[in-house]
């Protein structure tokens, strides 16, 4: 431990009169907050995420963003694995800005990629045992018995001569042994675990039910303003002419503020702020655009017939289509869709004219307080991001451009009080960055019962254009995220080609709940059940012969099959059944469904569910992201589309965004493959097989392929 | 303009037309009631008024002058001890921002009906949204309570 830092922590400890040990404090100057873009050195000193204090209580900092998928019970289940802690002990709270918190695979502070308990998988574990193989230390010391004669037990050192020490008792002492190196810890096999693999209840769940969780949106700071801001209708609208004399007179607004294309109204409460901005009269320079629904569709066919790159050719290509004997042929249409998270955006934010601190849900914080600093014109070390609970993201939360904190720093720079810059749900939805729409073409040429050929066009909109990850993310002209589950798909398809066009719109786009997988998936496991009617072959059957090099497939294949009952499900009734399977993010997914007809639309009465994720750290948890993520893709398949004309999104709230509710539930029915292996991603990769799953089943029941999403304007037109 | 809220008078000086919702949070700081939509359309700030289950963003301060109003930060009775304790063994929260709205859609609820049917809680609860997708445990949980208060 290198002086500075030991100093640091020997102070804190002082100043909490010895009470507290290991609280890592961000040394600003020294160790720069917006250090990003390295990948942290494993394993980091433990005191970083591990706080034990003399009352017994564990404190674990999560490095990663608490936004529903349980990350603040899921690592601390690593780090605690290891620690031999007193589970009842511990509670997370989000961690600061530092670049010891950096994503281990990514090099930047950052949640995303359903990598959470992937890239921390060693690192937690190390983390626990270090501090365990610390603790152990400073009782041999105190006792001055041999090191082999210490024995962690539930929060204890323990000594069958000395008697025993609490984790409390030996913290402080803790602190000033050396780091254990990497080569001298062994950690634990499969076989041990008790607390992997265990259900433990949320750390946060009675914050949760009792209201006293604090998100992004709750924040309150001394004299604060509630800042309501009139955002550009249309993407390049710039502002004519401002008129706010009826909104500064608005009761409760306190002024009015213009920023660069926007307009912000400050007043005493959030609706005061409301009223004050509709009070507004703002002229823009144009009216609309000739961007809408329609054009965009018009711009993707032009395109879809077009040369393009190739993302992936096997074999012979398209070519043999020319000797098909059949060929199906189709195209399919998926829209913008937002994420609407119950939450909607909002970052609370005190610039005093030199340091500034903001309170969100940061899923970036590094990037987010660079982003402030840049604005506010500051050093980031004067930049703190506090990370609160968030309700929901997925994916929003780490948008690539800030934009959301952008607008707060802005506004923050020209008022310089403590300001909340809270977004309705329309600003939410309607200033929205879109999952891309997409448009597939595929053709498969068949021969008796034989695929000769598959040719697939993928025309999206590319997500990491003019962004940091851009060199990273599209290479020779092909976005790995619009064509991955497409291009390199593991069905063992000989002849094969994936070309992509990637279509710039003025609508601005980001990751959604498993990103390209939303709409790849849905095209692929269509169009893999079509094949199967062609061949008429049940479509396990098919799947298993397509995958027979995929063990992780073909478990979940039989996992899937046997819960669900498929070879004696009954096929006498108004139901029907369909099946969809997945990678994504490491994992794989299938779903069976039951199915049917209501009101002309699918409903869905019940989801089997077989996952293969590796090692599953909390069984129950792991379940709530995959039943989390069924209701995730049926909303959108059902229902969901950004809908634009000229150039406006008209998508606002949930009246024409719609969620399904409680009443539309399926019985959820989830099992995993047994596996110690490291764990891969869960809170994305259910969400891609479950259209898909739904339109098979539907199609069982209507002879209807459904290639137009939302499955509504297919149904309802 | 006083308010009664969980028992207590608690007075605003604001503008009569401001939603309960906006009362409640920035005025009195009782956060736990959440914005979510602000047209009645998702349930999260749900709140009781005189019992009522009610939705927070549009109830205007001057309708609610005068009647028992109730938020989650006021719950104290067995009902809703069984309603928690139910939410919090059946893993329901995961995002957890709804969960106010719908514990006190579901407190309501069991306070009507001791043992509601499939469709009595679909009734009940499908003004909620939750974008986590929890409501198969919602299901479960209310179940749970209801169970345990007989």
């Amino acid at each position: 431990m290198e002086s500075s830092r030991r100093e640091l922590i020997k102070t804190t400890t002082l100043a909490l009169g010895g009470l507290v040990v290991g609280f890592y404090v961000p040394e600003k100057g020294s160790s720069p907050a917006w250090a990003q873009g390295a990948v942290p050195k494993a394993p980091p000193a433990p005191n970083a995420f591990i706080r034990i204090a003399s009352d017994e209580s564990i404190t674990i900092f999560i490095n990663k963003l608490e936004m529903g998928q349980g990350v603040n019970t899921s690592m601390a289940q690593l780090i605690a694995e290891e620690l031999e802690c007193d589970w009842q002990k511990i509670q997370s709270v989000s961690a600061p800005v530092d670049p010891v918190y950096n994503h281990t695979m990514m090099g930047i502070q950052m949640t995303g990629g359903s990598t959470s308990l992937a890239s921390s998988w060693e690192q937690h574990r190390l983390l626990g045992a270090n501090m365990r193989e610390m603790l152990r230390q400073a009782a041999a010391e105190v006792w001055k018995v041999p090191l082999d004669s210490c024995q962690a037990q539930k929060g204890t050192i323990v000594h069958t001569q000395k008697g025993q020490l609490t984790y409390g008792q030996l913290a402080e002492a803790a602190s000033r042994m050396p780091l254990p190196t990497r080569e001298s810890i062994t950690l634990k096999a499969a076989a041990a675990y008790q607390v992997i693999g265990q259900s433990k209840a949320r750390v946060d769940a009675a914050d949760k039910v009792n209201g006293k969780a604090i998100f992004g949106l709750d924040v309150k700071l001394p004299g604060m303003l509630h800042a309501i801001v009139l955002h550009p209708p249309f993407a390049g609208a710039h502002i004519k002419s401002v008129d706010d004399k009826k909104a500064k007179a608005t009761a409760g607004v306190i002024d009015v503020v213009r920023m660069k294309d926007r307009v912000a109204v400050l007043a005493k409460n959030t609706f005061a702020a409301i009223k004050g901005r509709d009070a507004l009269a703002v002229t823009w320079d144009k009216k609309g655009t000739d961007a809408s629904s329609s054009s965009f569709l018009a711009a993707f066919q032009k395109a879809a017939k077009g040369d393009a790159p190739i993302a992936e050719t096997r074999g012979l290509g398209e070519k043999p289509l020319l000797k098909a004997k059949r060929t199906i042929e189709a195209e399919y249409v998926l829209p913008f869709l937002a994420h609407a998270a119950m939450e909607p955006l909002n970052v609370t934010i005190n610039f005093d004219g030199k340091t500034c601190e903001m309170w969100s849900g940061h899923q970036m914080p590094g990037i987010d307080t660079m982003r402030a600093a840049q604005i506010l014109g500051i050093d980031p070390s004067a930049v703190t991001a506090h990370t609160t609970y968030v309700g929901g993201s997925f994916g929003r939360r780490a948008s690539k451009d800030c934009d959301y904190v952008a607008v707060a720093a802005e506004l923050a720079k020209l008022v310089k009080k403590p300001l909340k810059v809270t977004w309705t749900r329309e600003d939410d939805m309607r200033g929205g960055y879109y999952r891309p729409m997409a448009l597939h073409r595929v053709r498969v040429g068949l021969k008796d019962k034989n695929l000769l050929a598959w040719d697939h066009r993928v025309v999206c909109q590319s997500i990491m254009k003019g962004t940091p990850f851009e060199a990273m993310m599209i290479k020779g002209g092909i976005e790995e995220a619009a064509v991955e589950g497409i291009a390199h798909t593991p069905y063992a398809f000989e002849n094969f080609r994936c070309t992509q066009n990637l279509v710039d719109t003025p609508m601005t786009t980001l990751w959604w709940r498993s990103v390209g997988n939303t709409h790849t998936a849905y095209v692929m496991e269509t169009m893999i059940d079509e094949l199967a009617h062609a061949f008429e072959q049940d479509p396990f059957v098919l799947r298993r012969q397509l995958l027979a090099a995929s063990p992780r497939h073909l478990a979940v294949l039989d996992l899937l099959e046997e819960r669900s009952g498929w070879k004696t499900r009954d096929k006498s009734g108004p139901h029907a059944f369909g099946v969809a399977l997945h990678q994504s993010f490491g994992s794989v997914v299938g779903h069976v469904v039951m199915v049917s007809i209501v009101d002309k639309m699918p409903r869905v009465h019940k989801v089997w569910s077989a996952v293969h994720c590796g090692q599953v750290v909390n069984p129950e948890q792991a379940k709530t992201q995959v039943e989390g993520s069924i209701v995730f893709g049926l909303s959108a398949a059902l229902y969901q589309e950004i809908a634009v004309e000229k150039g406006r999104v008209q998508t606002g709230n949930f009246d024409t965004y719609p969620v399904m509710r409680i009443d539309e539930m399926p019985v959820v029915d989830v099992a995993f493959v047994a596996s110690t292996d490291a764990p891969s991603g869960l809170g994305e990769p259910a969400v891609p097989p479950i259209a898909p799953a739904v339109a098979n089943a539907y199609f069982a029941l209507s002879k209807k392929r459904l290639r137009t999403l939302p499955f509504s304007k297919s149904i309802q037109v | 303009m006083n308010l009664t809220i969980n028992g207590k008078t608690m007075t605003v000086d604001i503008e009569g037309d401001t939603p309960l919702l906006w009362a409640l949070r920035d005025e009195l700081g009782l956060t736990g009631t959440k914005f979510g939509c602000g047209k009645a359309l998702c349930g999260a700030c749900t709140v009781h008024i005189d019992g009522q289950p009610v939705r927070s963003c549009s109830v205007p301060i001057s309708a609610a002058v005068g009647k028992q109003i109730s938020t989650i930060e006021g719950l104290n009775d067995p009902t809703s001890a069984a309603v928690q304790k139910a939410w919090v063994e059946n893993h329901v929260p995961q995002c957890g921002y709804c969960q106010s709205g719908q514990i006190m859609s579901a407190v309501a609820l069991l306070r009507e009906k001791k043992q509601p049917t499939d469709s009595d809680i679909d009734a009940a609860m499908s003004g909620n949204i939750c974008r986590c997708g929890t409501y198969q445990r919602i299901k479960a949980a209310i179940k749970q309570a209801a169970g345990s208060l007989t």
